[in-house]
């Protein structure tokens, strides 16, 4: 199994994901998180994700511009224990 | 300062600006300043579809059973999207071509231009199959009060840089009378126009097709106009790299990784920029309320629609550096919107209007193995 990772997301929700849930997007879909998205694929910026502390990986490379402080979870995973504003 | 097509002069293009440094000669992608722009072109390629490929021809016993108010938000929304496409298809070259630094950057917009007039030809490509004579759809575009007031709009800024730079290119920076109208030409007047334009131009990519996207998937929800959906699939995939591309022009500005006087023109003209966007996200909103005048479609009223474009509005705004204006929109009101915008959908899953070269293909395959299983080799 995939390293297990834990999420803290808009400064309420606890939860756990690891990389066999797949993108972090679908990781939270599988919480049952609200997500927005458009393309899932990296070059619509929809997804943007505020990342407050912690790391993550891209698993493709992203086309949509990423400002500083910010992560597309549509083509990324968890590579810390993360806290996240979505 | 005239433009020449093929500048003699050596330069660098590894330290040009993105616009107004020497103009590209040796179209070369070896090297790149912003390699972005190349990525974007493969992906936009990536993308390429035609038109006559859908099969749109059940669509037209749909649009006949539709009520009056119904073909009125159908027809009006093909009508706007034509108006923004015959624009696209051709301003970015126009207007940004003469004055592009960059190899890479220029095909771009090349590329980008290219598919915008891929959009309109599918427009043509949809009426004629609903109407046997179109020609009063189109020749309401310049006629309708409520599509010239968005075209004037949309066309300003485009107009504007692209008559400074005509002044520039033929007399250069100074005080040049037209008309009888004095204009102050000087490089940073030009870099002004050329902000201002990309802003609006990023607020029509960004926001002015997703009223139409909405009610176009509202009807394919009810399974109607499924050729149409279709194709207006296949348009948003596009628009949302062209948007990328907006997106990224007007960050590398504001972070300071390209033109530095850009940078700062991007902090003096900030408001401008916001209140661009606000126009745009305002007239989307009366747009909302001329399609639904004569009563709403099942699944779609104005409301609902006013609200995603604040939601929508919202996302783009935070993409360019600006606060989200309307905190009380963040969850999206038509969630069954992003089924019809996820990328891997459209060429995947052909569904219900079935993609007609596919078919081809299918059928080629089945043939050539029957020939092939008769044959003793
Ligand atoms: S959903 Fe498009 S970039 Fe993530
Ligand atoms: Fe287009
Ligand atoms: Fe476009």
């Amino acid at each position: 199994m995939a390293k297990a990772f834990k999420v803290k997301l808009n400064g309420q929700h606890e939860l756990t994901v690891d990389a066999s849930q797949g993108s972090l997007l679908e990781a939270l879909e599988q919480h049952q998180i609200d997500v927005h998205y458009h393309c899932r694929n990296g070059f619509c910026g929809a997804c943007r994700t505020k990342l407050i502390c912690g790391k993550v990986k891209y698993t493709s490379e992203p086309l949509a511009f990423i400002r500083k402080g910010d992560i597309l979870p549509c083509c990324c995973i968890a590579d810390s224990d993360i806290e996240i504003e979505h | 300062m005239s433009y020449s097509t093929f500048s003699q002069e050596q330069s660098d293009p590894l330290k040009e600006p993105m616009f107004f440094g020497h103009s590209v000669n040796v179209a070369r992608y070896d090297q790149q300043k912003h390699s972005i722009f190349e990525k974007l072109i493969e992906k936009q390629i990536s993308f390429f579809w035609r038109p006559e490929e859908v099969d749109v021809s059940r669509d037209r016993v749909d649009f006949n059973k539709m009520t009056d108010s119904e073909k009125h938000i159908f027809i009006s929304n093909l009508k706007y999207q034509t108006l923004l496409d015959s624009v696209q298809g051709r301003s970015p070259n126009i207007a940004l071509l003469p004055i592009v630094s960059i190899p890479e950057l220029e095909t771009w917009i090349e590329t980008w231009s290219f598919y915008e007039t891929i959009h309109s030809r599918s427009y043509t490509h949809i009426l004629r199959n609903l109407f046997s004579d179109p020609s009063e759809v189109f020749e309401d575009i310049v006629i309708n009060e409520q599509i010239k007031k968005r075209a004037a709009d949309i066309s300003r800024y485009y107009d504007d840089l692209i008559f400074y730079t005509q002044l520039w290119q033929t007399q250069g920076e100074g005080q040049h009378e037209v008309d009888g109208e004095v204009h102050n030409v000087t490089m940073r007047e030009l870099k002004k126009k050329l902000f201002l334009c990309i802003n609006s131009v990023n607020a029509l990519e960004a926001i002015r097709f997703y009223v139409s996207f909405a009610c176009t998937f509202a009807f394919a929800e009810r399974e109607l106009m499924e050729g149409n959906s279709k194709i207006i699939r296949l348009i948003a995939r596009d628009e949302n790299l062209h948007l990328v591309s907006t997106q990224h022009i007007l960050n590398l500005w504001q972070y300071g990784e390209d033109d530095p006087e850009m940078k700062e023109i991007a902090e003096e003209l900030r408001d401008d920029a916001y209140n661009i966007f606000m126009t745009a996200v305002e007239q989307e909103k009366e747009w909302a309320h001329y399609l639904f005048r004569d009563g709403s479609m099942i699944g779609l009223n104005e409301d609902m629609l006013c609200q995603y474009v604040e939601y929508i509005a919202n996302l783009r705004m935070e993409a360019i550096g600006f606060d989200a204006p309307f905190e009380n929109r963040r969850s999206n009101p038509l969630p069954w919107m992003n089924k019809y915008l996820v990328s891997d959908n459209v060429q995947v899953a052909p569904q219900e209007a079935e993609i007609s070269s596919y078919l081809v293909g299918q059928i080629d395959s089945e043939v050539s193995a029957a020939d092939l299983g008769d044959f003793d080799l």
